[in-house]
C-alpha cells in the first residue's frame, strides 16, 4: 500500500466514521450491521479482577514478572484502576474506593490509527480498532497517541527467549489467536476470535447475530455480571437497549443529556472530550448519601 | 500398579465415546511455539472431536472452598480454560481469578512429577510400588492411635473412602484444619440461629451492615455472593437499590464497594453492635427485654468513645436500619480474629433477630442427606490438637494431604520441629511445599484437571423456586484430559491401592477410585435422581455430563434464638507501649492462605485495593505513617512478641491508625518458581492467642511495632506516582448520589 494510498483511504474514511463531512452523525454510511460495542456498571463492579485473569486465559497473554511489570510493561489488556475520593487531607476512604475496568475503548474515532504509519492499526467494519500484528513495525506511536494508555507493546520475545509459558504451562495457549512476538504492539480485541466466529456462525445460519452467540471472555468471568457486549445496531439487543436507555449516543461527543438541567442518567464514556468516539459506555458509581 | 492408572480412553469409555482409537495426547509436551501443533491426530479422530471445535467438560473448581461448577474448555485433547456452569446455583456460570488460574494449577511446571523418598538431606525418586509397599511397612506393627491425617476441608467419595482406610487402620486421628476458617462464624451461627451455615440472601436485602465480611473476596463463597450483590445493587428490584455498609478496620475488597465504610477500632466490632442495639431502641425500635438488659449500657456516647465510629454515625445507621427492612448484618473475620471473637459474633447476630431479618434474609439451608460425603469443615483448632499430640510424640505415622501447616501455622507453635518428631510423614503433594519438604514420603498427586472426586460444598446455594428450601447438591470433579506428567495419581487411586493393603477382598472389584466411585453412584441411582429402571450407562453418562447432581436434601431449619444472656465484651485497654499497633493478617481473593502462590497469573493480578504486585507489604495509615516518619517504598520490620518481617510500606487510607495490615500467602520458602522468595510470611510471627469459647487462633490479635530499616524500593504496582488520584479530570471513574440519579427505570 502506498502512502498516498493510504491517506487517501483514511480520509475518505474519516469523512464517515463516525461524522461525515459537515460533521453530521451518518448512521446510514456505517459499513456493516454490525457494531460491536460494550457497557459496565460501575456500581455493580466489585474490582475483583477476574475479568483481567480471564483476559490473560483468552488471549495468551504473557505474564512479565515483577521487574518488567515495575517498568511498565505489564501485557494486561484489561486493567482494573483503583481511584480514591480526594479531600482537603488526602485521599478519603469513606465511602469506598472506585473500580474502572480499563481495556481498548475500541474508538470510532481512534486516536491511535491516524499515527501509524504503515496502517498497521485500523478500523473493522464491525467497528473494531483492530491491529495487524504483521503489519506492526513497531513504531509504538499509537501507544503514544492512545488517551487511554492500553496498548502493550512486546518488548521482549516472551514466548521464547523471555519463556514466559514454560512446559509444559504452554500447553494452556489458545489456539484460536497467536502468540505474539517482539517488536509489535497489542491491545484489547473485543475477543475477536469470539465475535468473528459468532458472526460466521449466524452467517452460515442465514439470521443476524444475538446475544446469545457471543460473550467476551472478561463479560463471561465476571461474577457481578457488570459487563454487557453485543451488537449496537440491533436494538434488541441489551447493549443497545442500555445505551439508548441512557441516552448516550456513539456517534456525538457532547450529549445532549448533559446539556440538560436536572439530567438523572448515569451512562458516560470516559474522556468522551477528546472525541474518539469511544465504544464503551460506563454506568456511574451510586452512592448512598443518607448513611 | 499400573492398573490404577486412569486412562484417556477409560474415560472416554465412560462418556460413552469409547470404541475408536483414540489418539489424543495431551502430554508429550507439545509446543505450540515448536510448530508442532498438531495434538490430535487429524486421521483418527475421535466421533465427538472436530479440530478447532471446542468441547465442554462439567466438572469442580478446586481453588477454594466455595466449590463452583465449571466447565473445561477442551480441544484437541487439551484443557484450555475454565469457564462457569450456567446451570450451577452457586456461581451461574461466573468464576473468579482464582478459579480461572486453576488451570495454570494443572499445567504448573513445578508439580511434582514422581514419588520422592527422602531419607536424611537426601531425596531419590522412587516406583510407586516401592513408595505404597514403604508405607505399608511403616504401618505394620503401628498401633492406629499412633496413626494421623491431616487434610483439608473435605467431602464426597474421596472422604468416604479415606474414613474406610482409617477405619481399617483404627485411627481416629482425623486432624481437618484450614488456615484460614469461618470457625468462629459456624458456632456463632448455630447458637444464634440454628444453624452453623444458614443462607444468606443479600439479594433480597435492602440494607447489608457486613462487620468485616469480604462476601466479595475471600468469605465463604464469593462468586455466588458476588451475583447476589449484582440484585442487591439493581435500582429497578422491587426493594430499589440496597445500601453496603462496611464496618471493620482494615478495608476489604467488600468495603471498597461499600456506601460507607466504618474504620472501627481493632476488636470493638461488639461493642459497636450493641451500641446500635441501643440507639436503634432510642429510634424507638422495639428491643427484646433480654438483649435491652445488655445493650441499654452501651449508649452512643460510650459506644463511640470505645469503637472510635462518632455518635453521629452510629445515629444515621440505626436510623436506616430501623426504615429500610429487611436488611442483613453479617459477622466475618475482622470481627471474629480475637479472644473475644465469638462474643464479638453474637453480639452481632443480635442485630439481626431485633431487626426481624432471620427467615427473611437468613434462611434455612439444606445438608445432603448422606453423611459420608457431608462436607467435614476445617479449623485452626484442629491443627492445635495435632500440633500438641505431636510435641507429645504421640504419633508415628502422620499423612498430610491438601495443606500446608509447616507454612501456616504460627512460629510460636514450633510445628515444623514438632512434625519432625513422628517417625515416617507422608505428604500428598502437587508441589514440593513447606509441608512436603518436610515429609518423608511425597506422593505425587493429579491436578483437579485430571482426577475423579465428588465434591459437596459447605454453603449450600440453591436455585430460585419451589423445594429450594430441601435442596442440596453434589459435584462432579472429572478429568478432561490425559494426564500431564505420566506418573502422577489421584487422590482416591492412592487411598484405594493402599486400602487394598489392608483389605484386599473388600475392594477387589474396584479396579481403580474411578470404578468405586460409579459404583457408589449407581448404587444410590434412584436417591440421586434416576429411576429404578434406568440404564446404568446412561444414567451415570448423563449425570456425569451435567456435572450437579441435585439431592432431595435435610431441610434445616434457623430461629430467632439469638440470646444476649452471658454475652460479656471486654472493655477495650490501652495498647501495650511497646507494641502499640495492631495487626490484621489480610485474606485477599487470590492469594488466600497461600495454597496458590505458584499461579503466575495471580502474582501478576494485582491486589485490588493496593495495585502492588509479586510482592507483600503493610499497609499503614497515612497519619500514622506521618508520626513514624514513613513513605512510601520504605523497607520496614513489623515486630511482634513472636516474630518479625521486613516489607515494603503502602500508605493506605483504607485502615485505622491503630492498626496495619499485611497479607498472607506470601513468602513461601519452596513451593516453585513462581512462589518461592516472593515476599513475606506474616503467618510465622502471629501471637498463639486463641478464641475463648472455640479455641480458633484469634488472627488480629497481635501487637506490633515498626521500625524503619533505612532501606526503600519503588513500589511495583499497577497504579502510577500519583496513587489513586483522577487528576482533576472530571470523566474518568464518575461517582453520582443515590438521590440525584433514577435508577428505577433502567435496563
Ligand atoms: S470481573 Fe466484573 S466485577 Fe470484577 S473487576 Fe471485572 S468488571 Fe469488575
Ligand atoms: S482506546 Fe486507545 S487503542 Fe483503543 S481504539 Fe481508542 S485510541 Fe486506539
Ligand atoms: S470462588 Fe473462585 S476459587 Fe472458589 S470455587 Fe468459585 S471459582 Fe473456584
Amino acid at each position: 500500500m502506498s502512502v498516498s494510498n493510504l491517506l487517501e483511504n483514511w480520509s475518505k474514511f474519516r469523512h464517515t466514521h463516525p461524522v461525515d463531512d459537515k460533521g453530521i452523525p451518518d448512521w446510514e454510511a456505517y459499513p456493516s450491521d454490525i457494531k460491536w460495542a460494550m457497557s459496565i456498571d460501575l456500581d455493580a463492579c466489585t474490582g475483583c479482577n477476574a475479568c483481567s485473569v480471564a483476559c490473560y486465559a483468552e488471549n495468551n497473554l504473557p505474564v512479565v514478572g515483577k521487574d518488567k511489570y515495575s517498568h511498565g510493561q505489564a501485557m494486561h489488556w484489561m486493567r482494573v484502576e483503583r481511584y480514591w475520593d480526594e479531600g482537603d487531607n488526602g485521599f478519603q476512604a469513606e465511602q469506598g474506593a472506585r473500580f474502572l475496568p480499563m481495556m481498548c475503548q475500541q474508538c470510532e474515532a481512534a486516536p491511535c490509527e491516524t499515527v501509524c504509519p504503515v496502517g498497521a492499526t485500523n478500523h473493522t467494519e464491525d467497528g473494531l480498532n483492530s491491529q495487524i500484528y504483521n503489519r506492526c513495525i513497531g513504531s509504538r506511536y499509537c501507544s503514544a497517541n492512545c488517551p487511554y494508555k492500553v496498548r502493550y507493546f512486546n518488548w521482549y520475545n516472551y514466548p521464547e527467549q523471555e519463556n514466559a509459558w514454560p512446559a509444559p504451562l504452554n500447553q494452556q495457549l489458545n489456539p484460536d489467536l497467536t502468540v505474539r512476538t517482539k517488536g509489535v504492539m497489542e491491545k484489547c480485541t473485543f475477543c475477536k476470535q469470539r465475535t468473528y466466529t459468532a458472526r460466521n456462525n449466524a452467517k452460515t445460519e442465514g439470521r443476524p447475530v444475538q446475544d446469545s452467540d457471543v460473550q467476551t471472555a472478561c463479560q463471561e468471568a465476571c461474577p457481578a455480571g457488570a459487563i454487557t457486549f453485543g451488537n449496537l445496531h440491533n436494538p434488541e439487543s441489551q447493549v443497545a437497549k442500555q445505551w439508548q436507555s441512557q441516552q448516550v449516543d456513539l456517534i456525538k461527543d457532547i450529549q445532549e443529556k448533559d446539556e440538560k438541567e436536572g439530567n438523572r442518567l448515569r451512562g458516560y464514556r470516559v474522556l468522551e472530550e477528546l472525541r474518539p468516539y469511544p465504544s464503551v459506555m460506563y454506568l456511574e458509581r451510586v452512592r448512598e448519601s443518607a448513611v | 500398579m499400573t492398573e490404577n492408572d486412569f486412562s484417556r480412553r477409560d474415560f472416554l469409555k465412560v462418556l460413552g465415546w469409547g470404541g475408536t482409537a483414540v489418539a489424543l495426547s495431551g502430554c508429550g509436551n507439545t509446543s505450540i511455539q515448536d510448530g508442532q501443533e498438531t495434538v490430535t491426530s487429524y486421521v483418527t479422530l475421535p466421533s465427538y472431536v472436530t479440530p478447532s471445535i471446542s468441547n465442554y467438560f462439567n466438572s469442580t473448581c478446586a481453588q477454594c472452598d466455595a466449590g463452583c461448577n465449571i466447565m473445561g474448555r477442551v480441544r484437541e485433547g487439551r484443557v484450555l480454560k475454565a469457564e462457569g456452569n450456567p446451570n450451577s446455583p452457586i456461581n451461574r456460570g461466573r468464576m473468579c481469578g482464582l478459579g480461572l488460574s486453576g488451570v495454570q494449577a494443572h499445567y504448573n511446571p513445578d508439580r511434582v512429577r514422581e514419588p520422592l523418598l527422602r531419607t536424611g538431606d537426601k531425596g531419590e525418586t522412587i516406583t510407586w510400588d516401592k513408595a505404597l509397599g514403604l508405607i505399608n511397612e511403616k504401618l505394620n506393627g503401628t498401633k492406629g492411635t499412633e496413626i494421623a491425617f491431616v487434610t483439608g476441608g473435605m467431602s464426597g467419595h474421596v472422604q468416604a473412602l479415606l474414613g474406610n482406610y482409617m477405619d481399617e487402620l483404627g485411627s481416629k486421628n482425623h486432624f481437618s484444619y484450614e488456615a484460614i476458617s469461618p470457625a468462629v462464624l459456624r458456632a456463632a451461627n448455630k447458637k444464634a440461629y440454628g444453624e452453623s451455615m444458614p443462607r444468606y440472601r443479600i439479594d433480597k436485602a435492602r440494607v447489608v451492615v457486613s462487620f468485616g465480611a469480604d462476601f466479595l473476596g475471600a468469605w465463604v463463597s464469593p462468586v455466588h455472593f458476588s451475583q447476589q450483590y449484582a440484585q442487591f445493587r439493581k435500582g429497578s428490584r422491587p426493594e430499589g437499590r440496597g445500601v453496603l455498609v462496611q464496618i471493620e478496620p482494615k478495608m476489604t475488597l467488600t468495603g471498597a464497594n461499600a456506601d460507607r465504610w466504618i474504620a472501627v477500632r481493632p476488636g470493638t466490632e461488639g461493642v459497636l453492635a450493641l451500641g446500635i442495639i441501643n440507639a436503634l431502641g432510642k429510634a424507638g425500635l422495639s428491643i427484646p427485654a433480654d438483649i435491652a438488659a445488655v445493650s441499654h449500657e452501651y449508649t452512643t456516647e460510650r459506644t463511640s468513645k470505645e469503637t472510635d465510629v462518632s455518635a453521629e454515625q452510629i445515629e444515621k445507621l440505626a436510623a436506616l436500619l430501623k426504615e429500610r427492612t429487611p436488611s442483613l448484618v453479617l459477622a466475618g473475620g475482622a470481627a471474629e480474629g480475637y479472644a473475644h471473637g465469638s462474643q464479638n459474633a453474637a453480639a452481632i447476630a443480635l442485630l439481626n433477630r431485633v431487626l426481624g431479618n432471620v427467615g427473611k434474609t437468613l434462611e434455612a439451608s439444606a445438608s445432603v442427606p448422606f453423611p459420608q460425603i457431608a462436607p467435614t469443615v476445617g479449623s485452626r483448632s484442629s491443627l492445635i490438637a495435632l500440633n500438641d499430640g505431636l510435641a507429645a510424640g504421640k504419633y508415628k505415622v502422620v499423612f498430610s494431604y491438601g495443606v500446608n501447616p509447616v507454612f501456616s501455622a504460627p512460629a510460636s507453635m514450633k510445628f515444623k520441629d514438632n512434625f519432625a518428631k513422628a517417625d515416617f510423614k507422608v505428604a500428598f503433594a502437587q508441589y514440593m511445599d513447606e509441608t512436603a519438604l518436610a515429609a518423608d514420603l511425597i506422593l505425587p498427586l493429579d491436578s483437579a484437571m485430571e482426577d475423579w472426586a465428588t465434591v459437596v460444598p459447605e454453603y449450600m446455594a440453591a436455585p430460585e423456586g419451589a423445594g429450594s428450601n430441601a435442596y442440596a447438591q453434589m459435584s462432579f470433579r472429572q478429568p478432561m484430559m490425559e494426564k500431564v506428567f505420566p506418573d502422577t495419581r489421584g487422590v482416591g487411586d492412592i487411598l484405594l491401592a493402599l486400602l487394598k493393603q489392608r483389605t484386599a477382598d473388600k475392594y477387589k472389584e474396584f479396579e481403580d477410585f474411578y470404578s468405586y466411585l460409579r459404583s457408589a453412584v449407581l448404587k444410590n441411582k434412584v436417591a440421586l435422581g434416576g429411576k429404578a429402571g434406568d440404564d446404568d450407562e446412561v444414567f451415570w453418562n448423563e449425570t456425569l455430563s451435567k456435572g450437579i447432581v441435585p439431592l432431595k436434601g435435610i431441610a434445616g431449619s434457623v430461629s430467632a434464638k439469638a440470646s444476649a444472656a452471658g454475652l460479656k465484651l471486654p472493655v477495650p485497654t490501652d495498647a501495650d507501649p511497646s507494641y502499640p499497633l495492631r495487626l490484621i493478617p489480610a485474606v485477599s481473593a487470590s492469594m488466600r492462605d497461600g495454597r496458590n502462590a505458584n499461579e503466575p497469573w495471580l502474582q501478576e493480578s494485582p491486589d485490588p485495593l493496593t495495585t502492588i504486585v509479586w510482592d507483600s507489604w503493610v499497609e499503614i495509615n497515612p497519619k500514622t505513617a506521618a508520626k513514624l516518619g514513613i513513605v512510601e517504598g520504605d523497607i520496614v520490620e513489623v515486630t511482634s512478641k513472636s516474630g518479625s518481617i521486613k516489607t515494603q510500606a503502602y500508605l493506605f487510607p483504607g485502615i485505622h491508625p491503630d492498626a496495619v495490615s499485611v497479607p498472607v500467602g506470601y513468602g513461601h520458602e519452596a513451593m516453585g518458581r513462581y512462589a518461592r522468595g516472593v515476599g513475606a510470611n506474616v503467618f510465622g510471627m502471629l501471637d498463639s492467642v486463641f478464641d475463648k469459647e472455640t479455641g480458633e487462633l484469634a488472627l488480629n490479635e497481635t501487637s506490633v511495632k515498626i521500625s524503619k530499616t533505612g532501606q526503600r524500593v519503588i513500589i511495583v504496582k499497577e497504579e502510577g506516582p500519583v496513587g489513586g488520584s483522577q487528576a482533576g479530570k472530571p470523566k474518568i471513574a464518575v461517582q453520582v448520589s443515590a438521590d440525584k440519579v433514577d435508577l428505577s427505570k433502567e435496563v
